[in-house]
């Protein structure tokens, strides 16, 4: 038996997620540090990567593979650094980063609107507010609970988890041709994922068939505004009333 | 034997295709003319606040070891030079990798926003094999959320900003940071507004496609939105932390701002990139607002051109761009700087009220467009911009209160809220 023979899509992809559970698991932060066990962690998570990137070719029909490729590798690299660095800016950093590659992910994909929507609100809003606090309460990040991860065995073994059952529902990796889910029909891409009018298009569907959720989510987001509005100027007024 | 492919990688697919050589060939050409530009607009920058002035400014650099002077022309390159070769001092008390980082995230950023900006109208057909006719002046022709990957960067610039006034270590680099980020926010909102008016109008968030519609009508945005224009002149400005925007240049009062503690090249990519925010925003403004590349009688509006009508839209666009550069350059050799509570009044109470005004005038005339005769569907913005003109001059109070806080009571600090203080004491 050759190789490629042995190594099937499905053991690869268990092989990977298992390397990348163990990696996972040793590099997460735990009071104190150990050399052999960061580089064995560093190492075993290379060879997860490079293992996953081979079973992922088998999703195919990507075109832009190297693109893809590149971007996948920093969002999937920046995600377990978000989890594995100890200081908080840091963190964050890394989110911003793994936030970058999802958006990479999405606009090959020709989600482009969704893509920036990404940076726009989540990368440009929402992580900036985060640095925010974080640079103004914490500059230095050396509290204990920054320091010390929670049941690293537990989460590790969770992640690992839920990337294999993603991978295989969603690249239908299993190698018999009959299994079920291969005989699904595949997934149906739009001819031309960077046609005209893109944006257009999203915005037709989104205020004709999902018109009722927008204006939900919009008057919920409005109430948000309102309260956070009104907490803050009940507390303003009862500072005046102290001072005086 | 099957499997084994899957291995391989297809090395076919690496070799370029003639779009993805034409992408590469305006990507050279968008670089290496910006970053030239940069330097030469700020030697510009220096003539025309040695004219405001009134005194010579740089007219002495010239060829090296000759004695030709050439205008000042080689200033550019010696003070260049000068930066570069400057020591690249890195403080001790850094956080090393963010140090670093910041000054090339902010740079990047504001290069890579020139993807969707288109800086031409169309090539003539250059019929080569693979590519598609015509070509147009934009590196990414195929991305149909131009205004918002120009708004997505513009955010990602913030971060240059913010890290490297925290990775500093330094409390004035430090609360420099926090003042650009938060500044830096703050006008993205009404900025938005202005975009939103001309995005509803053209109906496209491609900026090619919002130039054309221009062209076709013969009505620059300027003239059918002049309220979101003037707001987003404001916040462009503010964003671009030109005066009267520019806290972090104000070294006398606030110890500068986010890049006190750098030096050397690093410090030459921030101010690089904050001259390329202001390129970018006369870009913008004259995309959105001043019709592009169109010149009524000049250069046509179809999308069939010859070579000489190409090079004509080229030559009209960058012109253009020029005059906002110098309007630019002008208004900071002319304006007192704001402080920074003014700054943030301006933003959440002037230019945000302002821009939602703009959004739902426009918003209105497109819905009844139809059934409007064309002079209504221009005097309707333009009543409601000497309305908002006239209102917001109302409501501003005629003086400010300059003494500190901690000396005032409780109560002036509440009438202060309540905008009736001018006068009062």
């Amino acid at each position: 038996m050759t190789l490629p023979e042995i190594l099937t899509p499905g053991r690869l992809l268990a092989g990977a997620v298992t390397a990348a559970a163990i990696s996972l698991w040793l590099l997460l932060p735990r009071g104190r540090e150990s050399g052999v066990a960061r580089w064995l962690g560093i190492l075993l998570g290379i060879a997860a990567l490079a293992g996953l990137a081979c079973a992922g070719r088998r999703l195919g029909g990507l075109g832009e593979e190297a693109v893809f490729l590149t971007v996948s590798l920093v969002a999937v690299v920046s995600g377990a650094a978000t989890v594995l660095t100890r200081s908080p800016v840091y963190s964050a950093i890394w989110f911003a980063m793994c936030l970058l590659g999802v958006a990479g992910v999405l606009l090959v994909l020709g989600a482009q609107f969704l893509g920036v929507a990404t940076i726009v609100v989540y990368a440009g809003a929402i992580l900036v507010m985060f640095l925010f606090v974080l640079m103004l309460a914490q500059p230095a990040g050396l509290a204990p609970y920054d320091r010390v991860s929670n049941e690293p065995f537990l989460s590790a073994v969770t992640a690992a988890v839920l990337l294999g059952l993603l991978t295989l529902s969603i690249g239908r990796l299993s190698a018999e041709p009959a299994a079920p889910l291969a005989a699904e029909p595949a997934v149906t891409v739009a001819a031309d994922p960077l046609a005209e009018n893109h944006v257009a298009r999203l915005g037709a569907e989104l205020f004709g068939r999902h018109l009722v959720s927008v204006e939900a989510a919009g008057v919920l987001l409005l109430v948000a505004l309102i309260g956070s509005i009104a907490v803050v100027s009940r507390s303003e007024s009862a500072g005046l009333e102290d001072a005086r | 034997m099957v499997a084994a492919t899957f291995f391989i990688f297809p090395m076919t697919s690496f070799l370029p295709s003639p779009s993805t050589i034409a992408a590469l060939v305006k990507i050279g050409l968008l670089v290496g003319g910006l970053m030239t530009a940069a330097a030469y607009l700020v030697l510009v920058e220096r003539w025309m606040a040695a004219w405001v002035q009134d005194r010579k400014g740089p007219n002495r650099v010239g060829i090296p070891l000759t004695k030709i002077k050439l205008f000042g022309l080689g200033q550019p390159l010696a003070d260049g030079l000068k930066i570069i070769l400057k020591e690249d001092f890195t403080p001790k008390h850094v956080d090393k990798v963010l140090y670093t980082a910041a000054p090339l995230v902010i740079l990047a950023a504001s290069l890579a926003i020139f993807a969707a900006i288109p800086f031409g109208s169309v090539m003539p057909p250059l019929k080569i094999a693979g590519l598609p006719d015509p070509v147009p002046f934009l590196v990414a022709p195929g991305l149909d959320v131009g205004v918002l990957w120009v708004f997505a960067l513009s955010s990602i610039a913030v971060y240059g900003v913010l890290l490297g006034g925290w990775a500093s270590n330094n409390k004035y680099g430090f609360l420099g940071g926090l003042r650009s980020s938060a500044q830096l926010v703050a006008y993205e909102i009404p900025l938005g507004l202005g975009l939103l008016g001309v995005v509803l109008a053209a109906g496209s968030l491609k900026l090619d496609v919002i130039m054309n519609a221009q062209a076709k009508s013969g009505t620059w945005y300027a003239f059918a939105q002049p309220l979101g224009f003037v707001v987003f002149l404001v916040a462009s400005f503010a964003e671009a932390a030109r005066l009267p925007f520019d806290l972090p240049e104000a070294e006398q009062e606030l110890v500068g701002g986010y890049h006190t503690e750098y030096s050397g090249i690093k410090l030459l990519l921030f101010l690089v990139a904050e001259f390329l925010h202001m390129v970018t925003a006369a870009f913008l403004i004259v995309i959105m607002f001043l019709g592009g590349w169109h010149l009524w009688g000049v250069t046509g509006s179809s999308q069939e051109v010859t070579l000489l009508g190409a090079v004509l839209r080229f030559a009209v666009l960058s012109a253009k761009i020029f005059a906002v550069i110098l309007f630019f350059m002008l208004v900071r050799w002319s304006w007192p700087r704001f402080r920074f509570d003014q700054l943030m009044n301006l933003a959440w109470k002037v230019m945000l009220p302002l821009g939602l005004a703009n959004l739902v005038t426009v918003a209105a005339v497109e819905e009844f467009r139809s059934h409007l005769p064309g002079w209504v569907a221009i005097a309707i913005p333009w009543a409601v911009f000497f309305v908002g003109w006239i209102v917001s001059g109302l409501l501003t109070p005629s003086g400010t209160d300059n003494t500190p806080i901690r000396t005032r009571g409780p109560l002036d600090v509440e009438r202060e809220l309540s905008h009736d203080y001018a006068g009062a004491r």
